[in-house]
């Protein structure tokens, strides 16, 4: 065994456990604060590299630079899906909360398809292809940079609402929705708002993920079950474990290489999802939220 | 008629005949010589008929014809076309005079078989996954097979018949099996007598035992899968070719190679797609090369999914395994995704050698990868760039969808006229007669390369063959996929290999 | 009631009849309709009643339909017994998900998504058996037999899987009636206060979902014997899951007419669209509007249409109840 493939391995899963953990913490605060499993968050992220794509090939800016202006139309998504469909669903039985956003998600990956057609489309951006080389072990520039800014995004999310007027709300209305009508919060509008947030977070993961992979309609119900790992991993609503959660998958997906075909890779994910269900199932940093 | 201005001239057979006998002696001709109108005619119709056909050719689909036949409540005759066009607005037409003339005339003078006998439709179902993740193929095989449907008719369509034109019925797998089985199931009680398609294995699988349980002809334009004709079917047809054959032309091509440039590979790597396509396309030239004897040690062999989103970690096993040459079976995609990492990674290689799969030649992919897709060699079942057929049907194809024609397009195109050809000689749209027209098909002008297309009885195309192809430097990209095996196919004389590597381009 | 009864006789005789006057196409989407309603019914045993959801019913159809093709191709032994092997094994399956689900207090969310690593992990793992057909997938051979299964027109299908789907309504009847359905209800409406009130909440939900699992498979053999070609992805994969659940949510959760009635509604639907829609330029609208449909569904009839047919005929077919008030409203729906 060649130990700087090893360490290549490691590298690859932290740099790309960067990017799950940024997925998954929409996720995370959408669930944290309405208690609805977004099923439609991996087709969201679809529409965010799409944006960002489009961007790149128009007016050809850099998806780094197209950053914000991504996450501000997703947010726009999450905000109207939030206002249109999921506000009507919150009181619904867990079963009947299931099929909306699935169906949300067929309707956003279908009309990506309708309007763009189903080619994949792989531009290459001006880092796409730079790499570092630390000796013989190779740091994807483009993997580097979306690591930094998912880790940096994540964490500006963690202070907005530690410290903001409305992150505070946000989190009152996912500690107790009740108490939060009671104290006089619109929580309607919070609800949009944090959904709209977490839509951005994943749709600023997207254009993150522009650089590093072809983009096509169909890609999105992956990284949906692959967010739902991260958040088990880290616990459901618990935004740090998101972070965590998502380094762990990519270390546990990107080392498995070494004794399973890259077929089987998701087993070893959806194995270790199984086990801490079972013996940790406020997940594996439980606290403070 | 189908200019975008302003109001249309009415027209039908009627109007042209007149001039050309007189109009006065038009009408006292059809009582006194009623053959000669009637040929007359006959041949007045068949130009309208081609006319109409370069309106469409030259203005796009019409939004609407109306036709007014002395019979119109049975919808015979040509018939009422209705299909969504340019522009939506545009006003309705009807032209009357002639044909309603005709109409008068015909049915107070017997003429009527001569309206009766001029095109009948028939209908042919193409399913063909448009959407789904193997869309972007669907679509071209859609598009192919509506142009050769166009095209035949437009050329007069089954003359046998009587100039019968061919109806394109349209059905979408969605890339799935079961939806492919009941979309077949719908076309064939819309009236197609024959059924084509599918691209994927598995739904070509699922068509082919509906095709045999409804008794309709099935031609598939591309599946590679050998199992699907195994089965003893007697109403499928395969126009591409099988696994089986493509691994054969691989092995070929790479002892070529490898002779020809006195360079030795020693050791090589297979990654597939694991897919029926994936994983039947690779073990077969796994087993195929051990039992040629080439000497080449394959030291792994990765497969990972359909719709993969990142090699890294994969390519970095490849780098610690060093191999010479790698075989790659993919799928548009992850094609872009091997080899960027490749290129990342630093892994020194001879170079790509692809077996036979999707993912190297496609225009947006070799756009895409510019220089890293370089000196690539693929063995694949091509389309033919010197034949008539192919420069003509190509042409018409960029003209109407912007696109070149590509392999598995022209296979789709190849497809249609397979099919027309079979019913041209059955002269008869009842299945047992195409069957058994299709059992004795022999057809050269196809676009694509291999010899005559003959059915063997298993129904696999026996003249289908592969070339190996590279991608060489040419500004301009779309012209940069060349054929270099065999000789008498080849565009370039140049096989460029080992291959430079990646980063020093 | 008798004129409930009536109505549901005639409108079986004209469903028994239809075969005499349709053609194989439209015989085959009444084929998906019963096949779907079917499949539903079995999913809402498990999550309609005791309100348990599993997105990973895919599982079960895969292993019935999987393991009737094993058995027949390899051991030539006929579907029709097969099938209820691969029943059975269907149920040991459910009954070790629900072991670790029930056992471990897993609820909510997390039992969603329990039940779809479970599917996902037996779809890898079909993905990886050679003896299964691997990537590949299996072929059925079409050797038209009773025995076999197999069948040229659709006619035999159309009775067998209308023969599924009233054989299915009969059976979760019977349920609802017994002392089982009252407590998996029970369990549904709460939980703790069941097994508060001595229901042994454990026992039920195993035996809920082995019964689900076991009418699931079932179907599965059906599937393999209609369509002729398994691939794990197809019959394991999450999308298969989610098309499973869109009819009894839609018709209307925990009825027995509820799977029956959606399925009348959304194959047809999601037929004509794509029939419809099924033009070049207009790729993927039919899977756009299928979601709207089901979005508004959801939205604006969310106890399912059911509730609105049910009101609709209610003075015609039970003109007692109706004067009564609106006692029959729920009665009529479960």
């Amino acid at each position: 065994m060649d130990p700087h493939y090893l360490l290549q391995l490691a590298i690859q899963g932290i740099l790309l456990g960067g990017l799950y953990g940024l997925i998954a913490v929409g996720l995370s605060l959408i669930f944290g604060v309405m208690g609805i499993i977004n099923f439609a968050h991996g087709q969201m992220m679809v529409m965010g590299m799409y944006v960002s794509y489009w961007i790149f090939v128009l007016l050809g800016i850099d998806p780094y630079l197209s950053l914000i202006v991504v996450a501000a139309v997703i947010f726009v998504l999450g905000y109207l899906v939030q206002a249109t469909v999921v506000n009507r669903i919150l009181d619904y039985p867990e079963a009947m909360q299931v099929l909306p956003l699935v169906a949300v998600g067929l309707v956003l990956e279908n009309t990506a398809l309708l309007l763009w057609g189903p080619d994949y489309r792989s531009p290459q951006t001006a880092l796409s292809l730079e790499t570092l080389w630390i000796g013989p072990v190779m740091i994807d520039v483009s993997r580097l940079i979306a690591f930094v800014l998912a880790i940096l995004i994540t964490t500006g999310i963690f202070v907005f609402l530690k410290k903001t007027r409305t992150g505070k709300r946000i989190r009152a209305a996912s500690d107790n929705r009740m108490g939060a009508i009671l104290v006089g919060i619109n929580v309607n509008r919070i609800n949009n708002a944090s959904f709209g947030l977490g839509a951005a977070a994943t749709g600023a993961a997207g254009a993150l993920l522009l650089p590093l992979m072809p983009l096509s309609p169909h890609m999105g119900h992956d990284f949906t079950l692959t967010a739902f790992i991260v958040v088990i991993l880290g616990g459901m609503g618990n935004l740090i474990g998101a972070l965590a959660g998502g380094l762990i998958l990519g270390v546990a997906e990107s080392l498995s290489a070494l004794f399973l075909p890259a077929t089987l890779k998701q087993v070893v994910s959806f194995s270790i999802l199984i086990i801490i269900m079972l013996f940790r199932p406020q997940g594996l940093f439980a606290g403070k939220k | 008629m189908a200019t975008s201005s302003g109001p249309v001239e009415p027209v039908g057979p009627v109007g042209p005949a007149a001039v050309i006998s007189g109009h006065q002696d038009f009408y006292p001709a059809l009582l006194e010589a009623p053959d000669s109108i009637h040929l007359l005619l006959e041949i007045t119709t068949a130009f309208v008929v081609k006319w109409l056909a370069a309106q469409e050719a030259v203005d796009g689909p019409f939004k609407r014809i109306a036709i007014a036949d002395y019979n119109d409540n049975k919808k015979e005759g040509i018939g009422m076309k209705k299909k969504a066009g340019k522009e939506l607005n545009r006003r309705t037409f009807i032209k009357t005079s002639g044909a309603i003339g005709l109409g008068l005339a015909a049915s107070s003078f017997g003429v009527p078989t001569l309206l009766r006998a001029a095109p009948t439709k028939i209908k042919i179902g193409s399913i063909q996954p448009v959407t789904g993740p193997l869309a972007v193929i669907g679509q071209g095989q859609r598009k192919a097979n509506i142009m050769a449907a166009r095209q035949i008719n437009a050329a007069g369509g089954i003359k046998s018949m009587g100039g019968a034109q061919l109806e394109l019925l349209l059905g979408d797998s969605e890339s799935k099996p079961e939806v492919g089985r009941q979309e077949a199931d719908r076309l064939i009680k819309d009236g197609a007598v024959v059924l084509q398609g599918p691209f994927q294995s598995g739904t070509a699988m699922a068509i082919a035992t509906l095709a045999e349980q409804r008794q309709v002809p099935f031609v598939m334009d591309v599946a590679a899968l050998d199992a699907i004709t195994q089965k003893g079917y007697q109403y499928s047809f395969r126009v591409f070719i099988t696994a089986k054959g493509l691994v054969g032309g691989a092995i070929k091509y790479l002892k070529q190679v490898t002779e020809m440039k006195g360079v030795m590979p020693k050791t090589a790597v297979v990654t597939n797609t694991a897919d029926p396509f994936g994983k039947g396309m690779s073990g077969g030239f796994l087993k195929g090369l051990e039992k040629s004897g080439f000497p080449i040690k394959i030291i792994d062999r990765i497969q990972y999914p359909l719709g993969i989103q990142d090699l890294s970690t994969e390519v970095a096993k490849i780098k610690s395994l060093k191999p010479d040459l790698i075989f790659p079976v993919s799928r548009p995609g992850d094609s872009v995704i091997l080899t960027r990492e490749l290129y990342k990674q630093r892994v020194p290689l001879m170079g790509i050698f692809c077996p036979g799969s999707p993912g190297w030649y496609e225009p947006h992919v070799v756009k895409d990868l510019d220089k890293l897709i370089l000196y690539v060699l693929v063995n694949v079942p091509w389309v033919n760039p010197n034949s008539t057929v192919y420069q003509k049907a190509n042409a018409a194809f960029y003209k109407a969808y912007n696109q070149i024609l590509d392999t598995n397009s022209a296979y789709a195109y190849t497809g249609t006229l397979v099919i027309a050809d079979a019913i041209e000689r059955a002269g008869s749209a009842r299945a047992d007669d195409i069957v058994a027209a299709l059992k004795k098909t022999n057809f050269k002008d196809h676009p694509v390369v291999g010899g005559p297309v003959q059915f063997n009885e298993k129904g696999d195309n026996i003249g289908a063959m592969t070339a190996l192809i590279q991608v060489q430097k040419d500004p301009d990209y779309l012209k940069r996929v060349k054929i270099v095996m065999p000789k008498e196919f080849a565009q370039s004389d140049e096989i460029v290999f080992p291959a430079p590597p990646l980063w020093e381009r | 009631m008798t004129r409930l009864y009536l109505f549901l006789a005639v409108l079986f005789a004209v469903l028994m009849a239809l075969p005499l006057v349709l053609g194989n196409y439209v015989l085959g989407i009444f084929v998906m309709v019963y096949f779907w309603a079917y499949v539903g019914q079995s999913w809402n045993v498990l999550t309609g009643y005791t309100g348990h959801i599993s997105l990973g019913h895919a599982l079960y159809l895969g292993v019935g339909a999987y393991a009737t093709t094993y058995f027949a191709q390899n051991f030539g032994l006929s579907p029709w017994i097969g099938m209820f092997l691969g029943g059975f094994i269907a149920s040991a399956i459910g009954l070790f998900l629900g072991f670790l689900g029930f056992r471990f207090g897993m609820r909510g969310v997390y039992f969603v998504i329990l039940t779809i690593a479970f599917a996902e992990i037996t779809r890898l793992i079909v993905s990886h058996m050679e003896a299964l057909g691997s990537f590949t997938g299996i072929f059925l051979d079409f050797d038209p037999s009773f025995l076999h299964f197999q069948f040229r027109g659709n006619v035999p299908y159309y009775y067998i899987s209308f023969g599924f789907m009233v054989v299915s309504m009969v059976v979760v009847r019977t349920i609802e009636r017994s002392r089982l359905g009252r407590f998996m209800v029970a369990i549904r409406e709460n939980e703790e206060a069941a097994q508060a009130l001595g229901v042994n909440t454990f026992k039920y939900n195993m035996l809920a979902i082995a019964i689900s699992a076991y009418m699931t498979a079932l179907a599965g053999a059906f599937y393999a014997n209609y369509i002729f070609y398994l691939h794990p992805n197809s019959m394991f994969g999450m999308a298969t899951s989610i098309e499973l659940i869109l009819r009894p949510i839609v018709g209307g959760l925990g009825t027995i007419f509820g799977p029956v009635l959606g399925s009348f509604i959304l194959s047809p639907l999601s037929e004509i669209s794509r029939a419809y829609f099924s033009k070049g330029g207009l790729e993927g609208l039919h899977l756009i509007l299928y979601g709207v449909v089901a979005i508004l569904v959801v939205l604006f009839m969310p106890k399912g249409v059911i509730v609105y047919v049910t009101k609709m005929l209610n003075p015609i077919l039970k003109p007692e109840t109706a004067r009564q008030g609106k006692r029959g409203d729920d009665a009529d729906g479960r």
